[in-house]
């Protein structure tokens, strides 16, 4: 094996911070991305990314540019389309506008173009519902998309960036969500250290697709109809590999990212206090913050709990999970996404903590807690439920899905 | 300039084709025929986006050859419109960011009917709003959705039997829908410097239209009227025959509205009875004498706006 080369010292540029809410975060991240091409049409609660990427256009603050799109689905065609090209490129949705633009987004990945797009996470229709819901996003966890999940503004920024750099790698060439809990991150304004034009182009290189469509790398033919018995699975392979290697390149990214700015995350696992934890709490986004508080609280009165949190879920991280959840008695899922008439009528972010914990040696009692409809939890509410978890080690639960309804009858 | 003429006649044809071998379209296809002129007259600085249809299914081979010698990129049945426009975008932008060569290149959409005038309808508007030059959108208009097995699209004719709108005992007359007029359409688009009409038959028609188009200065729409012998019933030899005779009997009115001036490209003089382009093929083999002089009639009267526009210089709605 060569020797590892020493990274030279990098002198970390400190900006000073400011106050912005998640969409004007995120907008500035993606202008410090030098973006050229961007596609927008409105839909709560992600809108204001554009409305702030617009404005930074119209006032000459960065050139790229923006289409209006007639639809969600033109929206997410034009950055396929321009991706392909050869631009870098950003979109976004929310709720159902993620459901009507569901057949370019899916195609997006299968042609393994590195689109990037922020999804405010929202209920989906009927009834029409602001409310914050996550089964919008967690619908395209299976087509090959990268998903990270932001607890933060600060977070929600820096992911953006480190999603261009992760998405365009060669090694993986897939297209990146970022999913932004609705209200709680795209409205709320918190200090955030931006990244500055020059960490970002010293992090981020020039994108550079291996095949462009373009007349100057000649007459390439892309997503050409094929004959299933020539290169149908081997197709779908290339996807299911690039997933797998984009787990190397994001611990890397996150490596680097931090060299640059100062700032560092790990990678796919936020865990706080699980070295000795007995309960876990696990779950995503920015309610993590309130659940973090209670669990704190709890500690404080002698309960062992700690929280696991889960930057991404595409990758999801397997292994890293059953490590953090290695000798916990109890568990419980926290989510805002459903998954109606599925085993134990539990969420979909519940089956994937489940699929992973079937192979670890040691199986805490696993529960599931629904937020659904869009209501607002409360510290009170993530309270009860942990001491749920905690009464669920040593008295068999009598089911494993709880609730969070008008009548609070579950929780 | 934009009304300039590329190819004077047949012989100044350049030999060379962009659109050829390693397809699998039927015998004597309308559309094939139509990507191989329009592919001739672009050149080879182009770049086709094709639509999910015939001209991407059957284009496609068992063998994974491509009939493109140029730049091709998919694009869902509804993706057409924003699908050329993410790639004019893109190439703009890079061109303007200084990240590629300054250079003249094509977008050109060959979409079917169902793309273009059925679930890309809002996509295609929302393109031709917007300013790219050099961006084309071709309508291979063969009045069906053909490679799903000849169901009718918002372009069927009045009278034609698919298998959607079958002709029966109740309802004999078939499809009873008017054929939608995109040309129209895309003229009602105020940023829209070329709309025209072809079909294969004059064929220097079309593929000077397609330089006119290609130099206009803004987004531009060709509704190209293309036979289907799989899904007209028709002989495969018949293909440029039908083209030839949808024209001399007014059934498919050759024009073009360059930056909104009107010019009629060619009056039937006399005009055929409709019943010679209709009786050859199989989709109207079950209209009765009176069905086809009820179209006849419809022709006749549609004419006079076409007439009227001519001696305007500008577009007379007709419907």
């Amino acid at each position: 094996m060569s020797a590892i080369k020493p990274i030279p010292p990098v002198a970390i540029e400190k900006p000073k911070a400011k106050v912005w809410n998640g969409a004007r975060a995120i907008a500035e991240a993606v202008k410090v991305a030098d973006v050229d091409v961007i596609a927008a049409y409105p839909i709560r609660p992600y809108t204001g990314i554009m409305n702030s990427l617009a404005s930074m256009i119209a006032n000459g603050e960065f050139t790229a540019d923006i289409i209006v799109a007639d639809s969600e689905h033109s929206q997410f065609e034009v950055v396929k389309h321009a991706s392909a090209v050869g631009a870098r490129v950003f979109a976004g949705s929310s709720g159902v506008g993620l459901a009507f633009a569901a057949e370019p987004i899916i195609v997006t990945a299968l042609s393994q173009l590195p689109v990037v797009a922020a999804i405010g996470t929202r209920a989906l229709d009927d009834p029409g519902n602001f409310g914050m819901e996550w089964s919008d996003a967690l619908m395209f966890r299976d087509f090959g998309w990268l998903i990270s999940w932001a607890k933060t503004v600060q977070e929600a920024a820096d992911m953006t960036l480190v999603a261009y750099r992760v998405a365009e790698d060669r090694r993986v060439l897939l297209p990146h969500f970022i999913a932004l809990d609705g209200a709680a991150i795209t409205h709320v304004a918190t200090p955030v250290v931006p990244v500055t034009k020059q960490q970002a182009t010293e992090f981020l290189p020039p994108y550079r697709p291996p095949y462009r469509i373009d007349p100057q790398d000649g007459p390439v033919t892309k997503a050409q109809h094929i004959a299933p018995s020539l290169i149908g699975p081997e197709q779908r392979k290339t996807i299911d590999v690039a997933q797998k290697r984009s787990k190397q390149v994001i611990a890397e990214a996150w490596k680097d990212f931090a060299k640059y700015t100062g700032r560092e995350y790990p990678p796919f696992l936020e865990t706080i206090g699980m070295e000795d934890a007995e309960f876990a709490l696990i779950g995503m986004g920015a309610y993590m913050k309130d659940i973090e508080l209670v669990a704190s609280r709890l500690r404080s009165k002698g309960y062992k709990v700690g929280t696991v949190r889960l930057r991404y879920v595409r990758p999801f991280p397997a292994e890293e999970l059953i490590n953090a959840l290695g000798g916990v008695k109890a568990a419980g899922v926290i989510e805002f996404g459903y998954s109606f008439g599925s085993p134990f009528g539990t969420g979909s972010l519940y089956h994937e903590v489940a699929t992973s914990l079937y192979e670890a040696d040691t199986k805490p009692t696993l529960l599931d807690f629904l937020f659904l409809g869009g209501r607002e939890p409360t510290v009170e509410h993530f309270t009860q439920l942990a001491e749920k978890v905690i009464e669920s080690a040593h008295k068999k639960p009598q089911k494993k899905t709880y609730w969070l309804t008008l009548r609070g009858e579950d929780i | 300039m934009s009304s300039q003429v590329a190819f004077k006649n047949i012989k100044e044809i350049p030999p060379v084709d962009y659109y050829t071998s390693g397809r699998r379209t039927c015998a004597g296809c309308g559309p094939a025929i139509g990507y191989r002129l329009i592919s001739k007259a672009a050149g080879p600085n182009t770049i086709f986006i094709g639509p999910t249809g015939c001209m991407y299914v059957a284009n496609a081979h068992q063998f994974l050859t491509s009939p493109y010698a140029v730049p091709w990129h998919h694009t869902q049945l509804g993706g057409g419109g924003a699908a050329a426009i993410g790639v004019a975008s893109a190439l703009r932008t890079l061109m303007l960011k200084g990240k590629r060569k300054l250079e003249d290149i094509n977008v050109v959409v060959m979409g079917g009917d169902g793309a273009m005038a059925d679930i890309g309808f809002s996509g295609l508007s929302m393109g031709l709003s917007y300013d790219y030059q050099r961006l084309l959108y071709i309508i291979y208009d063969n009045e069906a959705y053909m490679n799903t097995g000849v169901q009718a699209s918002s372009t069927t004719p009045w009278g034609a039997t698919t298998t959607f709108t079958p002709a029966g005992k109740v309802k004999p007359i078939g499809n009873t829908r008017l054929k939608k007029n995109m040309a129209l359409v895309a003229a009602a688009h105020p940023k829209v410097k070329y709309v025209a009409t072809a079909t294969l038959w004059p064929p220097l028609d079309l593929m000077n239209k397609v330089h006119r188009a290609l130099n206009a200065g803004g987004p531009t729409l060709i509704h190209v009227l293309l036979p289907c012998p799989k899904g007209w019933f028709t002989d495969p030899s018949a293909t440029v025959d039908l083209s030839r005779l949808a024209v001399e009997t007014g059934m498919w009115v050759l024009w073009e509205s360059i930056e909104g001036q009107f010019k009629l490209n060619y009056k039937p003089k006399p005009r055929k009875h409709v019943r010679e382009y209709l009786a050859p093929q199989g989709r109207f083999s079950h209209l009765k004498d009176e069905d086809m002089e009820k179209i006849d009639k419809m022709i006749e009267e549609e004419w006079k706006f076409w007439e009227e526009s001519a001696k305007l210089g500008r577009l007379v709605v007709p419907y």
